[in-house]
C-alpha cells in the first residue's frame, strides 16, 4: 500500500461530504430553483423522516459485523399507523387535541421499544443472524400494521398533527420582526419569509444527540468495540448480550421517532411508509460511517432525487 | 455436510425420532400445513389447487435456487428480485419493438430472451466482479446492482407493464400437459381439445402444468450442479472456509464471479418465466422484497447466512411452505395480513429449531 497524502485521506474519509458538496453545484446549475432557500428547506424536510431511519441503521451496523436492521422501514409505517389510529381515537373520545396527539405519541414510543427488545432477544441471546431475525420482525410488523389499518391509510388525525409537521420554526414578516412557531396574524398576500420546518429542528436535534451518544458516551465507545471485535469486547468484560438487546431497542425508537414524524407531516399513517426506504437507510449508511454523516447522506440522496425530477420538469 | 452417521448414533438413544424430526422439520412443517389447510381452506385439497400452487412457485423456486448458490457460498444476493423484473420488461420491450417493426414472432421472441439474459448476465457479472476483485462486501454490491436494474427497468418501461408482445406467449407459459373432457371423453395435449365448446371448459380437467415439468427439469439440473460436481462442491468448500479453499489451490476469484452471474442468469431466467406466464413486462414493485422472501425461503430450508450449508431440494420445499401457507390461509378466509406474519413467526421458529440443534441440518 503506497502512504495516502494529507489530502487524499482528508477526501477519503469524508467523500460522502464531498459528494454531497459536488452534487449540490452541479445541481444548482442543472436544476430550476434549486439554489433557494425554499428548495433547500424542502429538500431537508423530505429527507427527515429517512434520516432518522438512517441514525437507526447506523447504531446497529456499528456494533457488529453481520449487523443490520431490515425491520426499520416496516417498524415506522408501523409506527405512523399506530400513532395516527390512536390520535384519531383519542380525537373522537372528545379529547383536546394537544391531549390526543401526545397520549398517541408517547403511546407509540413505548410501543415502538417493543420490536427493538425482540429483534435484540433474538440476536444476543438465541444468536439468530441479524438479518433473519429482523427479516421475521419486518414481517410481523408489517402485518400487524395493515391489520390495524385494514390495509389502507389511517385517517382522521386531528388537523393538529398538520399544524406542527408542516409549521417552521420561524416565521419573518417584513416590518414586523420574527415569531417562532405559530404563523403570524396577517392577510392573505403578506409576504411570509419561512424559515426552516419545525420538523427539521427536530430531527437535527435527535440526529445530533445520536451523534453524542455513538462518538462521546461509554454506551457508544461499547458499541464501537462490540462491533470492532466481538471476542475482545467480551474479554474486556462489555455485557455484550444487555449492549445488542439495547442497541436493537435504540434503533427501534429512533424508527418509531420517524414514523411518527412522517405521520405528522402527512397526517396519515401508512403501513408501507418506509417499505421504500429500507434498503436506503442501509445505503445512506454505507456511504457515510458515522450517525452524523449518515444523515447528511440521506439528505444528499433526496437532494439527487428531487433536484433531478426538478431539472426534468425545467427540461 | 457429511458424517450423518456419526452424528445418528450420537443421539440415537431416546432423541433419534426427533433428530430426524429437527433434521427435516421443514418437510414435516409442511406436511403439517397441507393437512391443516385440508380441513380449513375451500378447496384447498384439489388437484387444481395443487397445480396452481407450483405453478404460481415457479418464478420463486428459480429466485431461492439462485440464492441458494450465493448464500452457500457465504453471500447473499440483494438484486435477484429486481433482475427478475429488469429481465421481463426488456425482454418484452424488445420483443415488442421487433415484432412492431415486422419481424416473426419467434425472432422476436428468442432475441427478447437474449437482450434480457444478456443484460441479466452482464449485472451477474458486474456484482461478482465487484465481491471478488474489489472486495465489497456481497449485499452493498448487490445493492448497488439492485439500483441498476430499477433504474434501467423503469426506463424502459416508464413505469407501466410492458405490453403488445408477440401473441401465444401465454398458451406456452401456461399451457398444461394433458386436458381431459370427462363428459365426452374428448381429451389433447397442450392445448384444449377443438371439440370442446367454451361453455364446457369448466367441466374440463387440465392435469400437469408445463412449468411443473420446466421447473422440475430446471430443479434437477441444479441439484446435479451442486451435488455432484466440482463446481458445486467448490461452492460449499468457499462458504466453508474461505482461508481453506484459497489453500486447497482453487480460484476462488474466479468462482466467485461464477456464482453471482449464476445467480443473476437464473433471476434473468425467472424473469422470462414471470413474462410467459404474464403476458406482459411487469416491473418488480418495491413492496415486493422477492429476494427477501427467496432468501427466506433459504433459510427455512436449513441453509445457513455464515455460508457452507444449503441444498437445493431444501430450498424448494423453504419455497414451497410460504407458497402453501399464503394459498392456505386464503383459501381458508384468513385475512391476507396475517400471511406477513404467519411468515415471520415461522421464520423465528425456524431459526430457533436450526440454533437448537446446529448439528442436524
Amino acid at each position: 500500500m503506497t502512504r495516502r497524502t494529507g489530502l487524499a485521506s482528508f477526501f477519503g474519509q469524508r467523500w460522502a461530504f464531498v459528494f454531497l458538496l459536488i452534487e449540490l453545484v452541479l445541481f444548482s446549475f442543472l436544476g430550476g430553483g434549486f439554489f433557494s432557500l425554499n428548495g433547500f428547506q424542502i429538500i431537508l424536510f423530505y429527507s427527515t423522516t429517512l434520516a432518522l431511519l438512517a441514525t437507526a441503521q447506523t447504531f446497529v451496523i456499528v456494533s457488529g459485523g453481520p449487523g443490520i436492521d431490515l425491520s426499520v422501514g416496516f417498524v415506522m409505517g408501523f409506527a405512523t399507523v399506530v400513532s395516527a389510529k390512536l390520535a384519531a381515537g383519542f380525537d373522537r373520545m372528545g379529547l383536546a387535541p394537544e391531549f390526543s396527539l401526545l397520549l398517541a405519541i408517547l403511546i407509540t414510543l413505548a410501543m415502538g421499544l417493543l420490536p427493538g427488545f425482540v429483534n435484540g432477544m433474538l440476536v444476543a441471546r438465541l444468536k439468530v443472524p441479524p438479518f433473519l431475525a429482523t427479516f421475521a420482525v419486518q414481517g410481523i410488523t408489517y402485518g400487524t400494521a395493515l391489520l390495524l389499518s385494514s390495509g389502507s391509510a389511517a385517517i382522521n388525525v386531528p388537523n393538529l398533527a398538520n399544524v406542527i409537521g408542516n409549521g417552521y420554526f420561524m416565521y419573518r414578516v417584513q416590518g414586523r420582526g420574527f415569531s417562532f412557531f405559530t404563523r403570524p396574524d396577517v392577510p392573505r398576500g403578506t409576504n411570509v419569509f419561512e424559515i426552516v420546518p419545525t420538523m427539521v429542528v427536530v430531527t437535527v436535534l435527535v440526529v445530533a444527540v445520536a451523534a453524542f451518544v455513538l462518538k462521546r458516551t461509554r454506551f457508544g465507545r461499547h458499541t464501537y468495540a462490540i462491533g470492532g471485535n466481538i471476542d475482545a469486547a467480551l474479554r474486556a468484560g462489555i455485557n455484550v448480550k444487555r449492549h445488542l438487546v439495547i442497541v436493537y431497542i435504540i434503533s427501534s425508537f429512533l424508527a418509531t421517532l420517524s414514523g411518527i414524524i412522517y405521520m405528522l407531516e402527512y397526517v396519515t399513517g401508512k403501513a408501507d411508509a418506509g417499505s421504500a426506504f429500507m434498503l436506503d437507510a442501509v445505503v445512506a449508511w454505507s456511504s457515510a460511517g458515522r450517525a452524523c454523516s449518515a444523515a447528511w447522506a440521506a439528505c444528499g440522496e433526496r437532494s439527487s432525487a428531487s433536484s433531478s425530477c426538478r431539472s426534468w420538469k425545467w427540461a | 455436510m457429511g458424517d450423518r452417521s456419526a452424528i445418528a448414533a450420537s443421539v440415537r438413544a431416546p432423541g433419534a425420532f426427533f433428530a430426524v424430526l429437527a433434521r427435516n422439520w421443514s418437510f414435516f412443517f409442511l406436511l403439517l400445513s397441507v393437512v391443516v389447510f385440508s380441513f380449513t381452506g375451500r378447496n384447498f385439497f384439489a388437484l387444481n389447487n395443487f397445480q396452481s400452487i407450483i405453478h404460481l412457485a415457479t418464478t420463486s423456486l428459480l429466485l431461492a435456487s439462485a440464492e441458494t448458490f450465493v448464500i452457500i457460498s457465504g453471500g447473499i444476493d440483494m438484486s435477484v428480485g429486481f433482475i427478475l423484473g429488469l429481465s421481463a420488461v426488456s425482454s418484452a420491450g424488445t420483443m415488442q419493438i421487433l415484432y412492431a417493426a415486422g419481424w416473426s414472432p419467434l425472432t422476436s421472441v428468442l432475441l427478447g430472451i437474449a437482450v434480457a439474459m444478456a443484460t441479466s448476465l452482464a449485472l451477474g457479472l458486474t456484482a461478482g466482479m465487484l465481491v471478488a476483485r474489489f472486495r465489497v462486501p456481497p449485499f452493498i454490491a448487490t445493492l448497488g446492482t439492485q439500483g441498476i436494474a430499477i433504474g434501467i427497468a423503469y426506463h424502459i418501461c416508464g413505469g407501466f407493464p410492458v405490453g403488445f408482445i408477440p401473441p401465444g406467449l401465454t398458451e406456452i407459459g401456461n399451457s398444461y400437459l394433458l386436458y381431459l373432457h370427462p363428459p365426452t371423453g374428448a381429451w389433447s395435449f397442450f392445448a384444449r381439445p377443438g371439440s370442446i365448446a367454451p361453455t364446457q371448459i369448466r367441466e374440463m380437467v387440465r392435469i400437469f402444468p408445463v412449468s411443473f415439468f420446466f421447473i422440475i427439469v430446471a430443479l434437477l439440473a441444479l441439484w446435479h450442479l451442486l451435488k455432484n460436481t466440482r463446481f458445486g462442491q467448490h461452492t460449499y468448500a468457499i462458504g466453508g472456509s474461505m482461508d481453506a479453499a484459497v489453500r486447497a489451490g482453487i480460484n476462488t476469484r474466479r468462482h466467485l464471479v461464477l456464482v453471482y452471474v449464476l445467480s443473476a442468469g437464473l433471476a434473468g431466467l425467472a424473469g422470462v418465466v414471470d413474462l410467459f406466464q404474464a403476458g406482459t413486462g411487469n416491473y418488480t414493485t418495491f413492496g415486493a422484497q422477492l429476494e427477501l422472501f427467496a432468501i427466506a425461503a433459504v433459510i427455512i430450508g436449513g441453509a445457513s447466512l455464515s455460508g457452507g450449508k444449503g441444498r437445493i431440494a431444501a430450498s424448494a420445499v423453504g419455497v414451497i411452505i410460504l407458497k402453501v401457507l399464503e394459498n392456505g390461509l386464503n383459501l381458508s378466509g384468513v385475512d391476507p395480513f396475517y400471511r406477513y406474519i404467519a411468515v415471520g413467526l415461522i421464520l423465528i421458529v425456524a431459526i430457533v429449531v436450526d440454533q437448537l440443534f446446529p448439528d442436524l441440518f
